[in-house]
């Protein structure tokens, strides 16, 4: 199983499916009987206006596959970079990023993630961060209706640094994120945050899982979200804290809103805990708006629509609030405001 | 810290498997090995009715095709099942009448373990003192059921899987296989063509069991395994509270216990289902000898309103692999879990439960602690699904797990799946290590150092313990303590 091979083999047999643990609410072999021919390349005028436009920073992007293979930010270094990987069409695409962080620099990546089409697209990403270097990824995931989309990141931590993510996406035919991060502890911190809205047929999958290798480590996860009609969210967390990982802290929560009697929401927060010295903990909820407090709203005076659009912002919002970047986290509140205004 | 060294001193220093002996009796076998044969065997020498031979038959042929599961966080080598014998029961004439017809050998085993397998005994306490009722399962049999007639007056049927088959088919008949079905699994697969004893038990209609149930396994003989099966039907309006309790001697080699339990529940009826599993856990140094403790049990909530509890505490075999379940498909039905899970030495535990909501105000709730000690490895894995039609579901869960040394581990891995607008889960896991700052608190009030452990441990495994029959509570109570002898008692 390995979607980059089955994506440059074009064998679906080696996607991914239900019966791959990992993947069994994504199940991309039950859902794709061939991987459509390779994506043709795109014109620089296809691609079109993106959602971090204006605000500041170094454009690069990833179009149909080909882009720049690497980003390279240098030792104390203070850089912003706005990363487009869009997709048209129906073709197939795998492509590979690798980010280096040096040591104390700091890197805002704003990431979005554009089109889809109906085709197959994988972007992977590993990332280095050098010691004490910090990165804050903000992604911003608007897809088609009808697109397959992977995203992966590898991260790699030395001491000190900090990784800091927050994933927003409206779904796709299916779709997930998934990060993968080696904690050395040390002082390193890991913050992976995410939320869904979902609507329609929509499909979204955040899964990660975070590695603690060396003692006293930090990571604090909240995924939040909403799937109304016939949508389907699925959040999968592990954490592992490793043998002589002492001192560990790390902390996991997922709370889903259901909207609709056909949507679903399936989770696993998972921990792994092989040393003692730690304190590990993790909460889901899955439930619909509380009619109570409906009630007490509409009864002082607020429409029901603007009464549950606005519940479920001040619920999506807690995820926006932990965003270090003031004026990306504008543009994803506004970005989120309106998805959950088509919504409810 | 000085504290948490001395808990892991007194935790690596011990090895107390107090019913750990053998009873030496003249025992008759089943020829060596699985085969068609060994299932006609079986099932000739439980002079078994054609129907249940051949849906034994069936079984067999199912599990012949299917592999074993490797999903589970546990890792043994593979079991050669032709290596084991499939039957082994006290030669007997025709079984025995009486107690005093039973090897006098088997009752003292019985006595050493505390059981009370005579209703005086039982009767001999207080006045007022709760009763209960006892099938003792040695090796491949029941040996010996009690209060059987005072059971019937109140229309309660009590007795062992073997004499149901054959004095209630039409009971059997309409339950056995509907709750766990026969290729459920490898290991209730397996169970199916080779069951042997268990209890089963009726309840009528209205009927409240006038007093406790109980089964006592005990594997005995060497190179077997126990394969008991064991159904309760709770009919509408009914209540029973049905306790089981196991060990086994210390032996070198792996013994395989794989039972399947299947609960039914009906309208409005109430099965509260109590545990406390003490199979030989092992050479705590070596890891060598235990029993591989491999069980499907599963109620399934058939009416409105019904009810199932499972309490278990879990504190022995080498390897378990167990998941309590519910299936609530009645209408506003219950499903509870209550687990304490005690791993320590090299003992391997994945444990937990499934609560299936299919009904409409299925409401369950999962209270699971977990304690790791030694080289040993603790997993809850859980399962929480709401179907579209279970409108108002509701399921709160909580694990948590405490970790004793720093060569243990502890693992959460539950399953979520909602798949409707009007279901309500709530999970929450945490994992520590015994706090110091309690530690030290309770120490400072002047408390040993053992006795502070001991109090933070049994209020860490409170809210299960206080789930269990009062008479049990104490013994499981005993059991935690030894478990985590040095550290908690």
């Amino acid at each position: 199983m390995n979607l980059e091979e089955a994506i440059r083999l074009r064998d679906p047999a080696r996607l991914p499916s239900r019966r791959d643990e990992d993947w069994r609410w994504t199940d991309l072999r039950g859902l794709l009987r061939a991987i459509p021919e390779p994506s043709r390349p795109l014109e620089p005028g296809d691609i079109g206006p993106g959602p971090f436009d204006g605000l500041p920073g170094d454009g690069v992007s990833i179009a149909n596959g080909s882009g720049p293979e690497e980003i390279r930010v240098a030792g104390g270094e203070v850089r912003t970079v706005i990363l487009r990987h869009v997709s048209r069409g129906d073709g197939a695409h795998a492509s590979r990023l690798r980010i280096e962080v040096g040591p104390a620099a700091r890197l805002t990546l704003l990431e979005s993630h554009e089109g889809g089409g109906s085709g197959l697209s994988l972007l992977g990403i590993d990332m280095r961060l050098g010691t004490g270097a910090a990165c804050e990824r903000l992604v911003l995931s608007d897809l088609d209706a009808e697109a397959v989309a992977v995203v992966e990141l590898e991260a790699e931590l030395e001491p000190g640094a900090r990784l800091g993510q927050t994933v927003l996406t409206s779904g796709a035919r299916r779709q997930r994120f998934e990060t993968r991060v080696r904690h050395p502890g040390q002082g390193a911190e890991v913050r992976l945050d995410g939320a869904y809205v979902l609507r329609e047929r929509r499909h979204a999958d955040l899964t990660s899982s975070v590695r603690h290798e060396g003692p006293d480590g930090r990571t604090d996860q909240l995924a939040r979200g909403m799937v109304d009609d016939q949508a389907r969210a699925v959040f999968q967390g592990r954490i592992t804290v490793l043998e002589g990982a002492d001192g560990a802290d790390a902390r996991m929560a997922h709370n889903a809103l259901i909207l609709s009697d056909r949507a679903e929401v399936d989770a696993r927060p998972e921990l792994e805990i092989f040393a003692d010295d730690v304190a590990c903990a993790h909460g889901a909820t899955v439930g619909a708006l509380d009619e109570e407090v409906l009630f007490y709203m509409r009864q002082r005076g607020l429409p029901e629509r603007e009464a549950r659009t606005l519940l479920v912002t001040s619920f999506l919002g807690g995820v926006i609030d932990r965003v270090e970047a003031p004026a990306a986290a504008d543009r994803l509140r506004s970005w989120l405001l309106a998805q959950i205004g088509a919504a409810s | 810290m000085v504290a948490v060294k001395d808990t892991v001193d007194q935790v690596a220093g011990l090895e107390k498997y107090e019913h750990g002996f053998v009873t030496e009796i003249e025992q008759e076998f089943a020829p060596r090995g699985l085969s068609r044969e060994t299932v006609a065997f079986i099932s000739q020498k439980k002079d078994e009715p054609a129907w249940m031979l051949e849906w034994r038959l069936e079984a067999f042929e199912r599990w012949s095709a299917m592999g074993s599961p490797d999903w589970a966080r546990v890792s043994f080598p593979p079991i050669d099942y032709q290596d084991a014998t499939y039957y082994a029961a006290p030669k007997a004439k025709d079984g025995p009448a009486s107690l005093d017809e039973v090897d006098p050998e088997i009752l003292k085993t019985y006595e050493k373990l505390g059981i009370p397998l005579r209703e005086q005994e039982v009767l001999a306490g207080v006045t007022g003192a709760p009763r209960y009722a006892v099938d003792a399962v040695f090796d491949s049999v029941s040996v010996v059921t009690t209060f059987k007639k005072e059971l019937a007056e109140a229309g309660v049927i009590f007795c062992s899987m073997s004499e149901a088959v054959r004095e209630h088919p039409d009971l059997v008949r309409k339950y056995l296989g509907t709750v766990v079905p026969v290729s459920d699994n490898f290991f209730a697969c397996l169970n199916s063509a080779v069951f042997s004893d268990g209890s089963f038990v009726y309840v009528p209609p209205g009927v409240r069991c006038p007093m406790e149930l109980s089964t006592y396994f005990r594997i005995n003989a060497a190179g077997s395994g126990q394969f008991e099966r064991t159904l309760i039907i709770a009919d509408r309006g009914s209540y029973v509270s049905y306790l089981e309790g196991c060990t086994a001697p210390m032996r070198d080699e792996n013994q395989l216990h794989a039972a399947v339990v299947e609960l039914v529940a009906l309208e409005d009826a109430e099965i509260k289902y109590s545990t406390v599993q003490n199979w030989y856990p092992g050479d705590p140094e070596t890891g060598k000898g235990g029993i591989y403790n491999f069980v499907t049990k599963r109620a399934d909530c058939r009416g409105d309103r019904s009810r199932v509890s499972w309490t278990q505490v879990e504190t022995g075999s080498a390897i378990t692999w167990k998941y309590p379940s519910c299936v609530l498909r009645g209408r506003d039905s219950v499903g509870e879990f209550y687990s304490i899970a005690i791993t320590n030495g090299r003992q391997q535990a994945d444990t937990g439960t499934k609560m299936i909501h299919l009904g409409e105000g299925t409401r369950s709730r999962v209270i699971s602690k977990g304690i790791s000690a030694g080289r040993s490895s603790n997993t809850y894995r859980g399962l929480v699904s709401a179907h579209p039609k279970a409108k108002g579901a509701r399921n709160f869960t909580q694990c948590d797990s405490l970790l004793i040394g720093k060569t243990c581990a502890a693992h959460t891995v539950p399953y979520i799946e909602a798949r409707n607008g009007a279901c309500t889960f709530e999970h929450e896991a945490t994992t520590t290590r015994l706090s110091e700052d309690q530690l030290f608190y309770a120490r400072q009030r002047g408390l040993p150092e053992e006795e502070a452990v001991q109090l933070l441990v049994n209020g860490f495994v409170r809210d299960v313990l206080q789930e269990l029959p009062m008479e049990f509570a104490v013994e499981a109570q005993k059991l935690v303590a030894i478990s985590l002898e040095g550290s908690v008692g």
